[in-house]
């Protein structure tokens, strides 16, 4: 029993001690990366601070990048003054189709002494959104040269996200499309302009700000479009159990699904 | 008679592994259907801990207890087959002392598999939901495995000379193919969770095989049966450890101690190949996504590999202090004595290299002052062509001394003695210039060509190990004994140090089993499932730590009770005291006392059982 207890004592012991260990080392909680807002409306330079932060957080690019080294070391390009030179990489390819490219379809082009590898970050873990992938090659081109995107640029690879199901994946964003069908927005609200029991919502994204929108959402009585009768929205989005149902995800969904129109 | 002593544990285990089936069978059922009850979400609370921090614990537990019980059948069979063709009893009962601790061990695997699935299915719902729609085909076969594996544990260690020697190594080897067959299967389902396969874009299943034969199925399948039969020798050793403190005479010390020095010797042989199967899968890891592997690499959990130096650093100095103590107990090891000096000077030097990490901790000021977070001199030794190095000379150090312990009481015979001698020194010393010249040599070229030189420096070490092998065992045939081993004499230090190994080594697997699984980040299955609980966050090092310290206490307490139950197959039967003598009566009566009187008869509890009677007759003394 003495020996037993004395080697138990001695297992705490270690224990303990390789736990001093592990505090020993720097401390560092990583958070998973937070969906960042982009509206539509947004200018180049406004792009430009969102794509920095989407650089460092949801896109993980810094994980493998480096910004402004040089040497023998590197393992993948650096990204330091990849705004001056993006034009460069591929004869006849603009700044903005290379920095695109290189995140679609990483491996069609792959920077000479470095090896592929690069995943195409619009696919799942990494996720970008076309409007994104935008900010981010506005942020790019701001290093070391002139953004020139804006969040029209048509890009030959967008819309190539697959849409989540729930069905395989309990977690996928919910889809504003959808959301809008299930609590019956679509049987009174038209998106191409028709007349309907309530006011169309085509281009509500460049008529109201988002803000605007979730009010009218919440609280659809406090402002009335004319010739619209009072009470009916609400008591409709009642009926359809949407006040009690909807979560902050699906509310944001329906959101962005209608500030795009 | 000891069929009828084990049978609880017998029946435990039945009654668990019929929970587990109950509870593969009604998660099948439930989840098959499409359809979510009202009101269930995606997770639920474990109250206290929290869920993470409960499955994380019983998840490890689970994997300690079944890699011990995986590894033993391995190198109990081999010693079976070695007392088996050599006619030596003593490898017999030394295979039989291992297998003692099978059968407890094995109803604690099974329990603590039935609470994970317990707790994947209430905590996890919609994981579990997912991964049983994908591995739904591979549960029958592991539940009939795992029937089969009870059946072959348990008439290997209930027939144990019950059968023929043959008969009895035949249920062995099916007891080790089933066993490792189970691992296999499982390893899928948690390996698809970092490297899915099999699936398209929406996560749905296009390929069952593909799925389990995912990017890091086979690497870690191969890894963990290295790294269980280190475990499981570390465990082993820890055993004859705690017998041999607790030895009452000369004969069980000579025995334990054996036991004791077998088990640490499978640990380290495992341990020298497990570095190359860790390449191997991290290799598979970076293949399947570079992201995902510098993240483990490079990224949040660089800074875990530190720790894991430490870890591995001090498997190797104990293991080194162990044979070092080990020669004391052998005649003609004195010779020898006066290179442990050198040995521990470079072990040492090894494992510090191998413990500085490239960039530090430090303040403002300090980062200003070495002008950024690199050491200007440190930083030299903390990337990969100085650490590669150090790795290469600790194994082959390591390798030094077992040369020195397997040569300590033998003298070349042979006329090539000399020469030989010369050539395994020259063996040494050009693999060592060699990985030393490519570990400096990688600080001047690209990166890719640095990576690519840990092979030959591998493959240096590995064929220094080898060839010095083999001239060892032709030059020390027919050898001169300068004199025996003398099992049992030796300090009870060493022990300690195969508590110490066997403690690093249940450490060292709760911390690779972290980052296996913390590598996903915030993510249940890579890229498919996302992890959206309140636990989504990767934790400090320090938090981790802390789990992993705890799940070992817990464990080592687990193992305490197996090592107890274990013990008690030796011990004789339990029976009554014989009744004490009779009182000593004299013949010359004190001047006060009463007078000598007969002892009592008892005749009115003759027909009693012996306790009651015993306690009887107590009574009546009293009174």
């Amino acid at each position: 029993m003495k020996h037993a207890l004395q080697i138990f004592g001695f297992t705490i012991l270690v224990s303990a001690f390789y736990w001093y260990v592990s505090l020993w080392v720097p401390q560092k909680r990583t958070d998973p990366p937070e969906d960042i807002v982009i509206s539509a409306s947004l200018t180049t330079d406004e792009m430009i601070p969102i794509g920095e932060e989407i650089v460092a957080g949801k896109g993980t690019c810094l994980t493998c990048h480096t910004m402004g080294e040089s040497g023998t070391g590197l393992r993948f390009p650096d990204l330091g003054n990849i705004g001056a030179i993006a034009s460069e990489r591929v004869a006849g390819q603009s700044d903005v189709d290379y920095l695109a490219e290189s995140m679609y379809d990483p491996n069609a082009y792959v920077v000479e002494g470095f090896v592929a590898g690069m995943p195409n970050v619009s696919r799942p873990p990494v996720a970008l959104t076309d409007q994104e992938i935008l900010t981010v090659i506005a942020y790019l081109q701001s290093l070391g040269g002139t953004p020139t995107v804006t969040m029209d640029t048509p890009l030959q690879w967008q819309g190539q996200a697959p849409a989540p199901t729930a069905a395989t994946a309990p977690d996928a964003p919910p889809d504003g499309a959808t959301v809008f069908t299930t609590y019956a927005c679509n049987t009174c609200h038209s998106l191409d302009g028709a007349a309907g029991a309530g006011p169309t919502l085509q281009g509500i994204g460049s008529r109201q700000t988002r803000e605007e929108v979730t009010a009218s959402i919440r609280e659809p009585d406090a402002i009335l479009v004319e010739g619209f009768a009072p009470g009916v929205m609400a008591a409709t989005l009642n009926a359809f159990g949407f006040y009690d149902n909807v979560t902050d995800a699906e509310f944001e969904a329906l959101l962005d699904y209608l500030m795009e129109q | 008679m000891t069929i009828n002593r084990r049978s609880p544990v017998l029946r435990a285990a039945c009654i668990a592994f019929l929970a587990f089936i109950v509870l593969i069978l009604t998660g099948e059922v439930a989840f098959g259907a499409p359809q979510e009850a009202p009101g269930d979400g995606d997770y639920r609370t474990m109250p206290f801990v929290g869920s993470r921090v409960f499955m994380w614990v019983v998840a490890e537990l689970h994997l300690m207890f079944a890699a011990f019980v995986l590894a033993v059948p391995m190198f109990a069979l081999v010693i079976e087959y070695i007392g088996y063709k050599t006619g030596d009893k003593r490898f017999d009962e030394l295979a039989y002392d291992f297998t003692k601790l099978l059968s407890v061990s094995f109803s604690f695997t099974a329990t603590l598999g039935a609470l994970l699935t317990f707790g994947l299915i209430i905590l996890y719902p919609a994981l579990t939901d997912y991964l049983v729609k994908i591995f739904s085909w591979t549960f029958l076969p592991y539940v009939l495995l795992f029937f089969f594996e009870a059946i072959f544990l348990y008439s290997y260690y209930y027939g144990w000379g019950k059968f023929s020697p043959r008969v009895h190594l035949f249920l062995g080897l099916m007891l080790n193919i089933v066993g490792t067959a189970i691992m296999f299967i499982a390893n899928a389902w948690l390996t698809f969770m970092n490297t899915p396969n099999g699936i398209d874009e929406l996560g749905n299943l296009t390929s069952v095989w593909d799925a389990i034969n995912n990017y890091i199925w086979m690497p870690i399948n191969i890894h963990r049966l290295i790294a269980n039969v280190a475990f499981g020798g570390a465990i082993g050793a820890a055993y004859g450890a705690y017998k041999f403190l607790g030895a009452k005479t000369d004969q069980e010390r000579a025995h334990y101690d054996w036991m004791g020095y077998i088990g640490n010797f499978i640990a380290i042989c495992a341990l020298l190949p497990l570095p190359f199967a860790g390449y191997w899968l991290g290799v598979e890891i970076y293949a399947y996504d570079q992201s995902l592997g510098i993240t483990l690499m490079g990224g949040t959990f660089s800074w875990l590999f530190i720790i894991q130096a430490v870890l591995i650093g001090n498997l190797f100095l104990a293991a080194n202090y162990y044979l070092w103590l080990s020669m004391g107990r052998i005649a003609g090891a004195e010779r020898y004595r006066r290179f442990i000096k050198y040995l521990l000077a470079l072990i040492t030097i090894c494992f510090i290299v191998w413990a500085t990490p490239h960039s530090l901790v430090a303040t403002v000021e300090e980062a200003r002052a070495m002008g950024g977070s690199h050491h200007p001199i440190l930083n030299v030794l903390g990337v990969m062509s100085a650490k590669n190095t150090a790795v290469n000379l600790l194994i082959l150090t390591t390798y030094v001394s077992f040369l020195l312990y397997r040569r300590a009481n033998k003298e070349a015979t042979v006329s090539w003695a000399k020469m030989g001698n010369l050539i395994q020194f020259s063996i040494f010393a050009v693999v060592v210039i060699f990985v030393v010249f490519l570990g400096v040599y990688g600080y001047f070229v690209d990166a890719q060509t640095r990576i690519g030189l840990s092979q030959p420096q591998v493959m240096s070490v590995l064929f220094a190990m080898v060839a010095v092998t083999v001239i060892d065992i032709f030059l020390f045939k027919n050898a001169r004994k300068r004199g025996e081993i003398a099992w049992g004499k030796i300090p009870g230090r060493a022990q300690y140090a195969l508590f110490f190994l066997a403690i690093t080594f249940t450490w060292l697997m709760g911390l690779m089993g972290y980052v296996r699984a913390g590598m996903r980040q915030h993510w249940h299955v890579y890229g498919v499932i996302r992890d959206t609980s309140v636990d989504a966050y990767t934790p400090t090092l320090g938090f981790a730590g802390l789990v992993v310290s705890v799940t070992v206490i817990i464990f080592f307490l687990f193992l305490a009770i197996v090592f107890f139950l274990s013990g008690l197959s030796g011990k004789k039967n339990w029976a009554p005291k014989s009744p004490p003598p009779p009182e000593a009566t004299t013949t010359e009566p004190l001047p006060d006392a009463e007078p000598a009187t007969e002892p009592e008869k008892e005749p009115e509890v003759a027909g009693l059982p012996n306790p009651l009677a015993s306690l009887l007759r107590f009574i009546r003394k009293k009174s």
